[in-house]
């Protein structure tokens, strides 16, 4: 394990307890300059963590609560006459100055609004009245749909789920984890105690090195070939996207970072493959009760990992 | 689909070209199969189909469509009034009358014309529900229908009398052939059948590389011509098997549960159809056979040179026997009797391409026996060499290289033993090792998991004392799973897959 990542995880987890899993995807999808979406019930601490990250990796944070009357011009921001100079003026919007930006009920903003921040998200820069504003860098959204009282609201369309690097899902935190998360709060805020121990400068640095680690052709040829068996699945209408297959050697590439190795493995692969591509891909109808994951698990062990290739039948058969 | 319809037609004309050839039980069978064939997905939703899985008919869907009509239809708007929903004003009238027009509410008069508009394309289109409904009305019927023919007397006899019609029109048919397209009696079949072996490679080597499901068709209709010119029967459970592969065939990948069980309910239904419509059909087929036994025993006689003439009376009870068989009561025709002179025609035409296929066989054999008892040794010896090949690359300069054949090496063993974690990366391995090896060797093994890996994807030099370590780990597997094999896993990792070179 990458030390300084591990530092920050350790920060993150005095407010959230017993998620380490999530906390290392979320830096994953950090580490390959992606979002994420995620997809929970209220009230399990998507806010919390999105606040103990940004300060824990020393980034500025904005939070935007969707309803159906957030406008695109609320998001980019938009000019006004100034009458004092005769001119227009640009008042950002909330994205132009954010490094990480919780995007809450995503599923309750208005398609048009939706379709400005995936616009957004995908050329990090925005365009208001024919003049373009480049976003900070490193701009990150964490964007949470909610599964419960889904009455008005637009689920982003599946095209759009594309655009997020990983989709996760932080689910109720067992008994023991509660117990400690109610005893850490008894007085203090625990929020406060997190310091920042990463820089956003250390955090870029940290995207170009895992841009630099090497995934041998091996590597690559068994990313494409998941995704293309995913492709001519029985059970998928549609499979995994070029641009999954790209997101997947990014985050592959961030996992063996993480790990701190400077190459890829099937195993990095393996260890990524769902929560990168189970939103990417589109159920048939009639899938006996068989579930997206399910489908990806069985490509993994159908699929011949580049360690068994060629090997699967013997070691002479190559 | 349009496909599997074609091939389904093509192999339905064949059978039923077949079957007018020739009447025996082979051609009936196939006949059966193909006629039956098309039940299969409708067996599938009749038995196995979980409730009711017609969608229920859809309601005609109530569809608003005001700019069909005239503007100037006065009937159905009125004058705003304070309080009318503004969704519902007329905004088009509204601006051509100058007043605010309001529609009214769709009660009274639109329903009618409205739902006559929506049934229109709907009879023509034809919701999928309802064609199928009909298809398995139809189906039903006919089954029942099928049903009757067989199971009332003077039905079932008489179809049989019809079939026997059938077959004579086809008989005559054959005779005109006969006479119309005369072939010199000493014609050598070497080159046809050569060419045509040759048409049939191709044909088979084509659907194999185009991947279809049309092969399948190819090998029935193979069968079926084969039988058709040797006159020699299948018997019906061989028909049943072909049936079966077919309909194998023919289903969607991948197999589900429902799917087998429907394609079991059809092959029963086969099987039930065979035996139920042509009772009695082994005579046939003992008819049949006894021909083709007959000329084979004149082809060997031509081949000796014994030729002995086949006395007329002999030919002839046959011939009426085979005729008694398929005509149930009926006397000999005398326009049967080109069998006869065909039979005379073979007796003239045989000895030359006979002898020459005897020479090639004897040829072949004696090719055959001198290479045969070698092939083992050469099969070996070639795995061997390559297993030495694969033991180079240990001592390789590269080390990575050499490390990763070791490592694999490793694998291989744990793979030939059956104790291998199959398709899973090298470094989940640790979990699935065998019991009762020596202490640690878990660790070591991952160990050796992950030099394999920075060999195998990174960039980096690796070091000799790597390769030793990983070396030593080859060792360790070698001698404990050797201790463990019994003689047949001895003596398969020596000469099957030849990693215990020793």
């Amino acid at each position: 394990m990458h030390r300084e990542l591990e530092r920050v995880i350790t920060e993150i987890e005095k407010v959230i307890a017993g998620k380490r899993e999530v906390i290392e995807k979320i830096l994953l999808a950090l580490l390959a300059d992606g979002h994420i979406l995620l997809d929970d019930k209220p009230g399990v601490g998507k806010t919390t963590l999105a606040v103990a990250l940004s300060r824990a990796v020393g980034l500025d944070y904005r939070r935007v609560q969707f309803t159906p009357d957030v406008l695109p011009s609320d998001l980019v921001g938009f000019s006004m006459y100034d009458p004092k100079t005769g001119d227009f003026r640009y008042h950002p919007g909330a994205l132009s100055n954010a490094n990480l930006v919780l995007g809450d009920e995503i599923n309750r903003a208005s398609s048009k609004t939706q379709s400005a921040l995936l616009e957004a998200m995908e050329e990090r820069q925005a365009t208001v009245d024919g003049v373009t504003y480049p976003l900070q860098k490193p701009f990150i959204v964490i964007a949470t749909q909610n599964s419960v009282g889904t009455a008005g609201t637009q689920f982003l369309p599946f095209s759009q789920m594309d655009r997020f690097l990983v989709r996760l899902s932080l689910g109720y935190p067992g008994h023991e984890a509660q117990m400690e998360m109610l005893r850490g709060r008894q007085g203090k805020e625990p929020m406060e105690a997190v310091e920042s121990v990463l820089t956003r400068d250390g955090l870029l640095a940290m995207q170009q090195e895992v841009r630099s680690v090497t995934a041998k052709d091996a590597v690559l040829d068994y990313i494409s070939r998941l995704t293309i068996a995913s492709r001519s699945h029985a059970l998928l209408e549609v499979g995994i996207s070029p641009r999954g297959a790209l997101f997947l050697d990014r985050t592959a590439k961030a996992k063996a970072f993480m790990d701190g190795r400077d190459y890829v493995t099937g195993a990095d692969v393996q260890a990524v493959f769902k929560d990168v591509c189970a939103h990417r891909v589109l159920m048939k109808e009639n899938t006996d009760g068989k579930t997206a994951e399910d489908v990806l698990s069985e490509l993994l062990k159908t699929v011949e990992n580049p360690d068994r290739q060629g090997f699967l039948n013997g070691i002479f058969k190559k | 689909m349009r496909k599997r319809t074609l091939c389904y037609i093509i192999g339905l004309m064949l059978a039923l070209c077949l079957y007018f050839f020739e009447n025996n039980t082979g051609t009936r069978a196939v006949l059966c199969c193909m006629l039956l064939f098309p039940l299969l997905p409708f067996l599938r939703k009749m038995f196995l189909s979980p409730g009711p899985a017609e969608a229920p008919m859809q309601q005609p869907v109530t569809v608003r469509n005001f700019s069909c009509r005239e503007a100037e239809d006065s009937s159905d708007v009125r004058a705003y009034q304070q309080g009318d929903p503004v969704n519902r004003m007329h905004w088009k009238l509204s601006a051509k009358r100058n007043e605010l027009l309001i529609r009214k509410p769709d009660s009274e008069t639109v329903p009618e014309e409205i739902s006559a508009k929506a049934a229109a394309p709907q009879g023509e289109i034809g919701t999928e529900s309802i064609r199928k409904k009909r298809i398995l009305i139809c189906l039903s019927a006919m089954v029942l229908l099928l049903g009757c023919l067989f199971l009332i007397p003077a039905a079932r006899y008489g179809a049989q009398a019809l079939c026997n019609r059938l077959f004579d029109a086809s008989e005559q048919v054959n005779a005109y052939l006969y006479d119309r397209f005369p072939v010199p009696a000493d014609q050598s079949v070497l080159l046809a059948s050569v060419l045509l072996l040759l048409m049939l490679l191709l044909l088979i080597t084509i659907t194999l590389l185009s991947g279809s499901r049309l092969l399948a068709f190819f090998i029935a209709a193979g069968c079926a011509v084969f039988q058709m010119y040797f006159g020699l029967a299948f018997r019906s459970w061989l028909c049943i098997a072909l049936f079966a592969l077919l309909a194998l065939w023919m289903l969607s990948r991948p197999l589900s549960r429902r799917n087998a069980l429907s394609l079991l309910a059809a092959i029963l239904a086969v099987a039930l159809a065979i035996t139920l419509i042509y009772p009695g059909v082994d005579a046939a087929t003992e008819a049949a056979s006894e021909r083709v036994r007959d000329s084979l025993s004149r082809m060997s006689q031509q081949i000796t040179g014994t030729v002995r003439e086949v006395p007329e009376g002999e030919n002839e009870t046959r011939h009426t026997h085979t005729q008694s068989l398929t005509e149930g009561e009926g006397e000999a025709d005398p326009e049967k009797e080109y069998r006869l002179e065909t039979v005379e025609e073979e007796q003239i035409s045989m000895p030359e391409w006979v002898s020459y296929l005897k020479i090639a066989l004897l040829l072949l054999a004696a090719v055959l026996l001198l290479v045969l008892p070698f092939l083992p040794f050469l099969w070996l010896n070639a795995r061997r060499k390559k297993a030495q090949e694969a033991r180079k690359a240990f001592a390789s300069a590269n080390v990575s290289e050499a490390i990763c054949a070791i490592f694999r090496h490793v694998t291989a063993w744990l793979d030939a033993m059956g104790l291998g974690a199959g398709n899973l990366p090298y470094r989940n391995w640790a979990g699935y090792l065998p019991e009762g090896m020596q202490p640690g060797y878990d660790e070591r093994f991952s160990q050796c998991a992950a030099l394999f890996e920075e060999a195998a994807y990174s960039d980096h030099e690796m070091r000799e004392d790597q390769r030793q370590e990983v070396l030593s780990l080859l060792d360790e597997t070698e001698q404990a799973l050797l201790a463990r094999a019994d003689w047949k896993q001895k003596l398969r990792l020596r000469y099957g897959d030849c990693l215990w070179i020793g």
